[in-house]
Order: structure tokens, then sequence, then C-alpha cells
């Protein structure tokens, strides 16, 4: 009993160490080798396509630009500007017919001294905004989960 | 020892909540709940998390209140976290277990149990985070990765001669290493932690045994998955392993599976209703606990704990 157990043990650990590497290869390849990865499918869809998406980005902006904790990193940001390239990239992330010309995340961040303090709480904005839209929780992480991983680019304070 | 460990507690709340930031920023939930063993985590198993609401280039502080409840047994806990940096989690927690069924141990030898004996236990707690980040990096499978250690000192009074009976220790160190994962785009968190370990009953029973019993530590495994219903609730299960070291000293002893140990699991909901409150409410199956004083009984019940977070 106690062997099956550590043998039980060895196998899930060994697995998750084996395994990790690999599937983590394989999971960060085409965001690699590809400006933007297999967008989830439905998701355009459950942001309201183009329309609820500039709505979306537009009060999320808005938040942002208000927000005590971040929104000094936007004070030389032109909102209007900052919208339109945001609608264009999340479209684009969730499958739509968009397509994202605005800098890279690494460059466009670059002098904005952001910590992670700073990324969470952009993502809590974002999580307010589309809450206001009545985007479904599920729905919300499917998108994040696409913009999650650019923390590597947009932190620049650790 | 009970008024240094309060001492310690107090000071170390009041350093901690002076060096805590008024604005930290973690994600909602993500720094886990406190465990029964201080730590953050799930509520039975700890977390590759690092406890209160600190992320990076922040120092947070937590502190929680549990109590759980079974057919024959009852547990009070409360303790203290640090939050260092998203990097190093230090806790320290006090339970108090109600183990008055010990008194019928007088019928078998005259070990001199009082009634209503309770058994304490001080837990210290240490966790580093070594690799990954749960939450943000959801394009890979790579999950974050800490390694701990909890430290446990016993007080069980006039239970100490059974402990001293059955040859353990009232002090012994667990080890583990965890490993946990958010998959953000299906909202479920995984956990597996492997603990090496030879604690009785978490170590409320002491640690190790006399021979023919189990001494020496063992790996066991802990599995915790919950799914998130929104930002402020999830729902989830968990599974831990345990190393059953008393049960061969009591058979040869001719008192059968009376020492018996039996894994623990419980399905619990947390509820987030703010980044500084969070309420657990869990269902508990703890298996037998010396089941030759409880009828052989399964202990089942309730587990609510309440938890603070800066």
């Amino acid at each position: 009993m106690t062997h099956s157990k550590t043998l039980i043990a060895l196998a899930v650990s060994l697995g998750g160490l084996l395994a990790a590497p690999a599937f983590a290869q394989t999971a960060a390849a085409p965001v690699a080798n590809t400006a933007a990865p297999v967008a989830p499918a439905g998701l355009y869809q459950a942001l309201g396509e183009k329309p609820g998406i500039t709505r979306l980005v537009d009060d999320f902006v808005n938040r942002v630009v208000k927000d005590p904790r971040i929104g000094s990193h936007f004070k030389d940001t032109k909102p209007a500007a900052l919208k339109e390239s945001l609608t264009d990239q999340f479209c684009q992330l969730s499958g739509g017919p968009c397509k994202y010309e605005g800098a890279d995340m690494k460059s466009a961040h670059a002098d904005m001294d952001i910590n992670k303090g700073h990324f969470n709480a952009l993502v809590e904005v974002l999580q307010s905004a589309m809450d206001a839209q009545g985007i479904p929780f599920a729905q919300q992480n499917r998108l994040l989960a696409l913009l999650a991983p650019m923390h590597r680019d947009v932190i620049t304070k650790h | 020892m009970k008024s240094p460990l309060s001492i310690a507690v107090l000071a170390g709340v009041a350093l901690a909540c002076s060096a805590a930031q008024a604005d930290t920023g973690k994600l909602l939930l993500t720094g886990g709940v406190s465990t029964i063993a201080g730590s953050a985590g799930g509520g039975l198993t700890p977390w590759a998390v690092i406890g209160s609401n600190a992320t990076e280039g922040e120092v947070g502080v937590s502190a929680y209140a549990t109590r759980a409840a079974t057919q024959d047994y009852s547990l009070n806990g409360y303790g203290v976290a640090l939050g260092l940096h998203d990097r190093l989690e230090l806790s320290l927690a006090r339970q108090d277990f109600d183990a008055s069924p010990a008194i019928a141990l007088n019928g078998i030898a005259p070990f001199g149990v009082t009634p209503g004996q309770h058994i304490k236990m001080d837990v210290l707690g240490i966790k580093l985070k070594v690799a990954g980040d749960a939450v943000l990096n959801s394009d890979s499978w790579m999950p974050q990765i800490a390694v701990g250690l909890e430290h446990k000192q016993v007080h069980p009074g006039s239970i100490r001669s059974v402990l001293d009976f059955l040859g353990t220790k009232t002090s012994g160190t667990d080890v583990y290493v965890s490993a946990t994962k958010l998959l953000l785009a299906q909202s479920v968190l995984v956990n597996g932690t492997l603990r090496y370990t030879n604690a009785n009953q978490n170590g409320l029973l002491g640690f190790g045994s006399a021979a023919p019993g189990k001494n020496g530590r063992s790996l066991q495994p802990e599995f915790s998955v919950a799914y998130l219903i929104n930002k402020n609730l999830a729902v989830g299960a968990e599974y831990r392993f345990k190393p059953n070291n008393l049960q061969a000293l009591g058979a040869a002893a001719g008192l059968g599976a009376a020492l018996r140990e039996d894994d623990w699991k419980d399905i619990f909901v947390a509820w987030a209703p703010s980044k500084n409150v969070s309420l657990t409410l869990a269902y508990v199956d703890l298996g037998r606990i010396v089941p030759g004083i409880t009828n052989n009984r399964r202990q089942t019940g309730y587990y609510l704990s309440a938890q603070v977070a800066f």
C-alpha cells in the first residue's frame, strides 16, 4: 500500500517534470514564431464582435486613465489613439477580422516603469470593464489568458 | 511556551502591519487561503503561491482563524503569514485540538489522561518560490514551484504519556515541494504537493512511531483542484495522502486497527468579497482518527476559515 502510494507520487511528480517543459515548448512555439496565437473559438463573438470590443475598450481606457494606481502612466498617451490601437489588438487576438498595427508590447512599454502591481491593477480594471459589458467570467478569462503572457514585455521594473 | 508564542505572534503582526504597504497588488484569490498549518494554499494542503496580497516589490501580511469539527473531535486554529515580494513566505500557526475521546485510553492502560484534554500544536512555516508564475504565464504549462518547510511542536498535556508509550516525538519537520498552475483560459487551478513527513495526523499525534510502526519520513502526495466561478468565488476539492505510521504498532499490541490513520479529503467553496477578506467553507472527510476510541467512525464534518490579507 505504502509502496504503491510512493510510486504513484513519484510517477505523478516525474510525469509533471517531464511533461511540463515539453508542453511548454509546444505551447510556446507558435507564439514565438508567429505574431498572434491561435484565437480560441467563439471568443470574438462572446466579446460582441467589433462593436462590443469597441465599447469595452472605450470604457476600459476611460477607467484606466482615471485609476489612481496606474492613471499617471497614461498622462502622455492620447486616449483616442490608445482606444483605436487596443480595439484592433483585442479584435485580432480574439479571432476577429482586424489587424493590430501598433508598436510591439516591449517597445510600447519600455519607458513606463511598470511593475507587477501596476500590471495586476490593469488586469483588475479590465475585469471591471468586462463586467460592465456583461461579458461572462469564463469568457473574460479566455481573453485574459491571451493578454497575461504580455507581462514579460510590459513589466519593466522588477 | 504559550506566552512566548503569543508575544511572537503579536510582534509578527505588528511588524508586518507596519511593513505592509497600504496598496498591495495581487489579483483576487491568487494568494490562496490559509491552510490549517498557516501557509498559503487550500485548506488542507499548501500551494506554491506566496501568502498575503503583496506582489513583487511589496510586503504583505495575512491572518486567519479556522474551526473544524467532526463526529468526535474539533480543531480551532489561528495564525499569521508574512509575504515578502511574492517570493518568500513566513507563517506561524497555533492549533488547538479537542481530544476528549482520549479519556477512553485510560481503559487500556493507566495513562492518566485527564477529561477534556486538548492537544496544542505550533507550526512555524517557511516557503520559497523557486520558479514560474502560477497566474500570468497562461501560454505555457510551466507551473509556479515552491519549496517549503513546516516545523511543528506539539503540546500534548496529559496525553504525553500516550505519545511516549507509542514512541512518537513531540516535534517534527515536514518538507515539501508544491507546483501550482492557474489554467486561466479554463478558469481552473490545479496544485500538486509532495510532502516528506513522519507526522501522525498532521503532527497532532506526534511524529514517527516505536517499532513495528513506521518511524521514518515518507513521501506523501497532496492534490487540489479549484474552479473559479467568478472573481470572488471558487469551488474545489483536495486529497491529501497520509502515512499511517502507527497502525502496525497498534496491531502488534493486540489493538487491531485501533491506531489506523486515513487520507484526508475535502470539498470547499472560497469566497472573497473584497481583496482583504476571504471565507472558506468545506466539508471534510478526515477518515478514522484513533478509531479504537471512536467506535471506528469516519470523522466527517465542516471546516470554516476566515482570513484577512493586506
